[in-house]
C-alpha cells in the first residue's frame, strides 16, 4: 500500500509541476499586461509580448538553474569526502534503498541544525546539511534527516518546490511594481479620466496586495503536506522511525529559528529556518512536537 | 489501460534487474578491498590465520559463484568471517591504531550498510512486482509477455543473523 502511495505522490507532483508552471506563466504575464495598460496603454501589446518572453526565460532558467541559486544562497560548499566519510555514506546508502542515482553533497556553515534537497529531478539533485547537524546527531539520527531529503528527491517534491519558490519570488517582485504603478499612476491627473482605468487600477491594487498572500498561504499548505510525507518515507527508508524522531527533538532543543534564508526558499529545509510571529497562518512546517508524536506512534 | 499495465510491469521487472547490479556493484567493491585487508592485518594477527584464510576463501568463493543463489551464500559467508575479523582485532591494539586499518574498516562498515539497503531496495521492488503480476489485471497481462514468474527475495543467511562467535 506504502509503494502505491509513492507512485501517485510522484504522478501528483510532476503533474502538478506542470501546471503550475503554466499558472506562474499566464498570472504573471497577466499581471505585467494590466501593469502596463495602467502606465501607457498605447504600447501595452509589446509589453504583452515582452512579459512573456521576460517570465518564460526567468522560469526556465530557474527551473534549470534554481538548485545553484539555492545553493548559492544559503553558502552551500561541496562536502570534503575524506572528512565527512560518514555524511557521504549515509546519502548514499539511502539514495540506494530508494532507487534514484547519488545526489551532490554540500555543507552549510551554521549553527543552526537544518538541511535541504535541491534540483529539478533525481538525475540533478544536491544535499546540503549544516555544520551543525553534523556536529549533534549520531549515525541513525543522521540517516533519518537524510532519508528525508532522498524521499523528497525521489518524490520530486524538489521539483515543485523549486517552482513554488520562482512564485514567490516573481509575485513579490509584480506585486512591488504594481504598487509603485498604482502611486505614479495617481500623479499623472490625465491618465484617471480614461475609461476604465479606474477599475483597471483597482484590480491591480487588490492583486498587488492579495496575491502574496495567496500564494504564501497556497506554499505553506503544501510543504507542510510534503513534511509528513517525507518523514514517512524517511521511515520507510530506514526502518527506524526513533532515529528522525530524536533527531527532531534535538533540533528543537538547539535551533534558534535564526538562519537568515529568503522566505522564497524556506519550505525546501528539513525545518522550518525562521521563526515569525505569522507561523501559525503560513507556517511551512508543522509543528516539530506533531512529527515527533506522529514517528513515536509508527 | 492495458498498455498502461504491460509498461508498468515491464519497469517493475527492469528495476529489480537493476537493483540486482546495485548489490553487485557492492559486493565487488567490497570484494576489491579484501586482499587490501588481508595484507594490513597479517602483519599484526600472527595467531589468527584461521580467521584469515576464511576471508580469503569466502572471497574466492563469492567472486567464482557463477548464479545469483551461490553467491548470495558466498556473500553471507564474507560477511560473518569480515565481522569475525573486525572482532578480533579488538585484542590488537596496535592493529587498531592503524591509520589504514581504520580507514578499511569505515570502508567496509560502509559498504555493508550499503549492501544492506541495497537488498533492501531490492525486496521492495520484488514486492511490489510480485503485487502487480499477482493481482488483476496484471495476472492476466503478464503471463502474456513473458513475465508471468514471481520473482524470489533475497533471503538473510541463517549464518548472518547469529551474532559473531569469538574464541579467546
Amino acid at each position: 500500500m506504502e509503494r502505491v502511495s509513492f507512485f501517485d505522490q510522484m504522478a501528483k507532483n510532476k503533474r502538478n509541476s506542470i501546471l503550475l508552471a503554466f499558472f506562474i506563466f499566464l498570472t504573471l504575464t497577466a499581471l505585467v499586461y494590466v501593469v502596463s495598460l495602467i502606465l501607457v496603454p498605447e504600447l501595452s501589446l509589446l509589453f504583452l509580448v515582452i512579459a512573456g518572453v521576460v517570465v518564460a526565460v526567468y522560469a526556465y532558467g530557474s527551473y534549470n538553474y534554481g538548485d545553484r541559486v539555492v545553493l548559492g544562497a544559503t553558502n552551500a560548499r561541496p562536502v570534503d569526502e575524506r572528512e565527512q566519510i560518514y555524511l557521504v555514506n549515509a546519502v548514499e546508502g539511502l539514495s540506494i534503498a530508494a532507487g534514484i542515482p547519488k545526489p551532490k553533497v554540500y555543507v552549510i556553515d551554521s549553527n543552526e541544525m537544518n538541511a535541504f534537497a535541491t534540483g529539478k529531478d533525481p538525475e540533478h539533485a544536491s544535499v546540503a546539511v549544516t555544520t551543525a547537524l553534523l556536529r549533534n546527531l549520531d549515525r541513525s539520527e543522521l540517516e533519518g534527516v537524510i532519508g528525508h531529503e532522498i524521499s523528497h528527491i525521489r518524490n520530486y517534491d524538489i521539483r515543485f518546490a523549486t517552482l513554488v519558490s520562482v512564485l514567490v519570488g516573481l509575485v513579490a517582485i509584480i506585486s512591488d511594481m504594481l504598487l509603485r504603478s498604482w502611486r505614479y499612476g495617481i500623479r499623472g491627473e490625465e491618465r484617471e479620466e480614461r475609461e476604465g482605468l479606474g477599475f483597471l487600477v483597482l484590480i491591480g491594487f487588490l492583486l498587488a496586495v492579495f496575491a502574496p498572500l495567496v500564494v504564501r498561504f497556497v506554499q505553506a499548505a503544501i510543504s507542510r503536506e510534503h513534511e509528513f510525507l517525507a518523514d514517512a518515507s524517511s521511515v520507510q527508508l530506514t526502518r527506524y522511525p526513533e532515529g528522525l524522531a530524536s533527531a527532531l527533538e534535538k533540533i528543537m532543543k538547539v535551533n534558534r529559528g535564526e538562519m537568515r534564508v529568503s522566505e522564497a526558499v524556506s519550505h525546501m529545509f528539513f525545518v522550518d529556518p525562521n521563526r515569525s510571529p505569522l507561523d501559525e497562518l503560513f507556517a511551512t512546517h508543522p509543528p516539530i512536537e506533531e512529527r515527533i508524536r506522529i514517528l513515536r506512534s509508527m | 489501460m492495458v498498455i498502461y499495465y504491460v509498461n508498468r510491469i515491464t519497469v517493475l521487472s527492469n528495476r529489480i534487474d537493476n537493483a540486482w547490479s546495485q548489490i553487485d556493484v557492492q559486493l565487488k567493491k567490497r570484494a576489491d578491498l579484501v586482499p587490501n585487508l588481508v595484507n594490513t592485518v597479517k602483519g599484526y594477527m600472527e595467531h589468527e590465520k584461521d580467521a584469515i584464510r576464511m576471508v580469503t576463501k569466502a572471497r574466492e568463493r563469492m567472486l567464482g559463484a557463477s548464479d545469483m543463489k551461490e553467491r548470495m551464500k558466498a556473500e553471507g559467508e564474507l560477511s560473518t568471517a569480515l565481522k569475525t575479523i573486525f572482532a578480533l582485532a579488538e585484542n590488537y591494539p596496535a592493529l587498531r591504531a592503524s591509520e589504514n586499518f581504520r580507514l578499511l574498516q569505515e570502508q567496509l562498515d560502509g559498504i555493508e550498510s550499503k549492501i544492506a539497503y541495497a537488498r533492501q531496495f531490492y525486496n521492495d521492488s520484488v514486492l511490489t512486482f510480485n503485487n502487480t503480476i499477482s493481482t488483476i489485471p496484471g495476472s492476466w497481462l503478464a503471463g502474456l509477455i513473458g513475465k508471468g514468474m514471481p520473482r524470489e527475495y533475497f533471503a538473510i543467511a541463517e549464518e548472518e543473523r547469529r551474532p559473531v562467535e569469538v574464541k579467546f
